[in-house]
Formats: structure tokens, C-alpha cells, sequence
């Protein structure tokens, strides 16, 4: 796949409005449903793949050879957790933030809904989009014939906004990536997503 | 990822609401992203082009726009009322790449609701997002004033990725410019438009 040349961030600003336009159809809830839908579909119509090894994984991941992280750049810090340097959507949040105004208050709503009903890690719409993909791509991706499991730590968004799994979570999930409490802020300070990719023994 | 995800979206909303459905859908998510972005004033054309060149108008969020000052348009008195803009490359151009090294292909819905566009509207479309694209800076002019003077966006002709053309008769003919000279453009454009001042007597072609 290698890396994907970036898109015109106009088309991502026009999307963002056409996710508004279709709350103001839907509501909130429905934005919610049709995010999940929308990224479970994408992630549906991706091939399938296979890798011999979890070391020949983590080169894919690096090299952006895999649906995992085909739209973002990832770091692997440990055999386990996953640093996104740079938000996927932040070129386009500039662009509409620069030329249109302030972002509409439908993007943080439908995340609050999210947060409230799935699990507490969305900062806004897109990173609906971002983490129901990987949930639904990562299980299309086999290692030594083992499906990939996927899990969020936390989100980050330019601005500073923060979102971390919850209390109860995230004891298991630092322990699965192999990384402290403090390593966690450490990373959160410039980083913008930070989550796990595991099989199971 | 967001634009692979919107060629998703508009193959859902196709199957749901029909081509025709996404086009009124996309013209209104045009309009409402034109009106969001405030009204422009330019005290003649050499400040507009300085500031298209600077990436400061509205205009600029679909990239770097070439100001063809050679394709000047004149009113019947030979005053410069308009000139004409070109993208070098489609703004949809990345997405498609994109898809096509993600997922394969283009969902069938792109060229529905493109022929769709181009049956029942205007015969200039090449790919769905041409569509919001129209109606986007038909509306974009509307909000920008060169000598205190309101534009009018016309799209003239388009290219896309597999070589197909499409020039709009129809347009060029208001401004009185020669199929052939916009046919030469598309060698190194891909989207070509005329900018006008709103209500100035144009000398029609042929």
C-alpha cells in the first residue's frame, strides 16, 4: 500500500459540512449510528490481510503497508502501543478553522453522545469515524494466523482537548501496552492518538 | 481519511435517496459552506489576482488557483470585467488515488450521480464532487465584489482522471471564448472557470 499521497483538504472540509447538514437531518443520535456505520463499511470494503509475524507487522504499521495504518502515521513505542504522531484529520480541521470559522458544535455533541454510549475516548465526530475503523479493520488483519484485537487508550486533539479511558480500563489496557500512568502523559503531551493492537495467546 | 470515508457515504446515500438525492444534498452542503465563509471586497481586479495568487479568497481552499491573465474577459466597451482561474490539479484527484490504493475502486454511485448531474442540470461533471463543486463557488462569487462589483462563476470545462473532457458549450458561449482556446487549457488544466463582474454587457461568441 505504502504511504498515500494527502488529500485536498477541501474535500475534507466539505465532508465536515456534510456530516452538519446530515445532523441537522438525523440529530445526534443519528450522526452517531451513520459515523459507525460509515466507518464499519470502509473498513469492510479494505481487503483482508495476513502477516507472518508480529515483527513483520509492526514493519508493515511502520511502513503504512497495512489497512491499520494506512491513514496515519504510526510509531509502535512497544510490541503493543500504538502512538499516532499526527491526527489524520488535523490538516483538514486547520483548513476549516482558517477559512470557515469555529468548528459547529454538532462535531463535539455527537462525541459526547459517543463517549456516553460506546466508550469515552472520541474528542470529536472524526474520531468516531477513526476508532470504530480500526476496531473494524483490525479483526480483517491476521498475525501468525491470529486475528488483531484493538483497543483505545487516548485521543488528543490540536487544540489540547484529551480524552482517556476510563478508570476501570485503563489499568488493563497500560498494562497490555506495556507502558506506565506517567509514560501515558508523557506521550500525550505531543502526540495525538495512543492505543494497542494484540492478539490473543 | 475522511474523504474515503465520504466515497462511502456517498454510495450509502445514493442507495438511499437516489443520485438525484445526492445532488441536492451536495448543492446544499455548497451553499451552506459559501455562506459560512463572509463576504469579499476587492478594490479592482490586479488586488483579486494578487490575492488569488496568495491563497487569501475564498476561492483558495480548493488549492493553488492559476489566474490566466492572458484569457481576459472584456465587456462590449473593451473593459476587463473577468478573467479565467484554473486548478492544475482536480481536488477530487488525491481521493480517487486514495481509494484506488485502499480499497480498489470508485463506487458505482460517483458516475451515476455525476451523469445524473450532467443529464438534468449541466453537462460539465466528471466525478460527483463536481457537483458541490459548482454550486460551491457559484455561490462563493455571489459573497466577492471587485470594484464594487459582484461576481459570477461559471465553470467552463473539466478533465478528469481517465482523460475524459467535458466543456460547457453553454458558458463559454456568455463569454464569448472559442471551445478551442479552453480545449488547449485542459492539456495543462484540470478545472477551468470564469470569474465576471455580475451584470456586465458582454460581447456573446458566435
Amino acid at each position: 500500500m505504502a504511504r498515500l499521497m494527502e488529500s485536498n483538504p477541501f474535500v475534507e472540509v466539505a465532508t465536515h459540512f456534510f456530516l452538519e447538514d446530515l445532523a441537522d437531518k438525523v440529530g445526534i443520535q443519528g450522526l452517531n449510528n451513520y459515523l459507525i456505520g460509515l466507518a464499519k463499511t470502509l473498513a469492510n470494503h479494505m481487503p483482508e490481510e495476513e502477516w507472518r509475524d508480529w515483527k513483520e507487522f509492526l514493519e508493515a504499521m511502520r511502513a503504512g503497508d497495512t489497512m491499520l495504518s494506512a491513514f496515519e502515521d504510526v510509531v509502535a513505542l512497544t510490541d503493543c502501543c500504538m502512538v499516532t504522531r499526527h491526527s489524520p484529520f488535523e490538516r483538514g480541521w486547520r483548513e476549516y478553522v482558517k477559512r470557515v470559522g469555529s468548528f459547529s458544535p454538532a462535531h463535539k455533541k455527537v462525541a459526547e453522545f459517543y463517549n456516553k454510549n460506546v466508550k469515552p475516548t472520541a474528542v470529536n465526530s472524526l474520531h468516531i469515524i477513526l476508532q470504530t475503523f480500526r476496531a473494524a479493520a483490525a479483526p480483517r488483519v491476521k498475525v501468525a494466523g491470529k486475528s488483531v484485537r484493538y483497543a483505545q487508550i487516548a485521543t488528543v486533539w490540536p487544540d489540547g482537548q484529551r480524552m482517556v479511558a476510563s478508570d476501570a480500563e485503563r489499568p488493563e489496557l497500560l498494562k497490555k501496552a506495556g507502558i506506565s500512568e506517567t509514560k501515558l502523559r508523557m506521550l500525550l503531551r505531543d502526540n495525538a492518538e495512543v492505543w494497542i493492537l494484540w492478539t490473543e495467546k | 481519511m475522511l474523504d474515503v470515508a465520504l466515497v462511502s457515504l456517498i454510495n450509502d446515500l445514493s442507495e438511499k435517496a437516489g443520485a438525484d438525492g445526492v445532488i441536492q444534498f451536495w448543492q446544499r452542503v455548497g451553499e451552506n459552506l459559501a455562506s459560512r465563509m463572509g463576504k469579499e471586497a476587492y478594490l479592482g481586479w490586479p488586488s483579486f489576482n494578487v490575492a488569488v495568487r496568495e491563497g487569501r479568497t475564498a476561492f483558495s481552499i480548493e488549492g493553488e488557483t492559476v489566474t490566466l491573465t492572458d484569457m481576459a474577459i472584456m465587456d462590449v466597451d473593451g473593459d476587463v470585467v473577468g478573467y479565467l482561474y484554473a486548478l492544475k490539479q482536480c481536488v477530487f484527484l488525491p481521493t480517487i488515488l486514495r481509494v484506488r490504493y485502499t480499497s480498489g475502486d470508485l463506487p458505482r454511485a460517483d458516475r451515476e450521480v455525476a451523469q445524473e448531474y450532467n443529464d438534468s442540470h449541466h453537462d460539465i461533471a466528471i466525478c460527483n464532487f463536481c457537483v458541490f463543486h459548482e454550486r460551491f463557488r457559484e455561490e462563493v462569487a455571489k459573497n466577492i465584489t471587485v470594484s464594487s462589483q459582484p461576481l459570477n462563476c461559471l465553470l467552463l470545462a473539466t478533465r478528469g482522471f481517465t482523460g475524459e473532457t467535458k466543456i460547457s458549450t453553454k458558458n463559454l458561449q456568455k463569454i464569448g471564448i472559442n471551445p478551442e482556446h479552453v480545449r488547449a487549457l485542459l492539456r495543462n488544466y484540470e478545472c477551468v472557470y470564469a470569474l465576471e463582474m455580475r451584470g456586465a454587457r458582454l460581447k456573446e461568441g458566435d
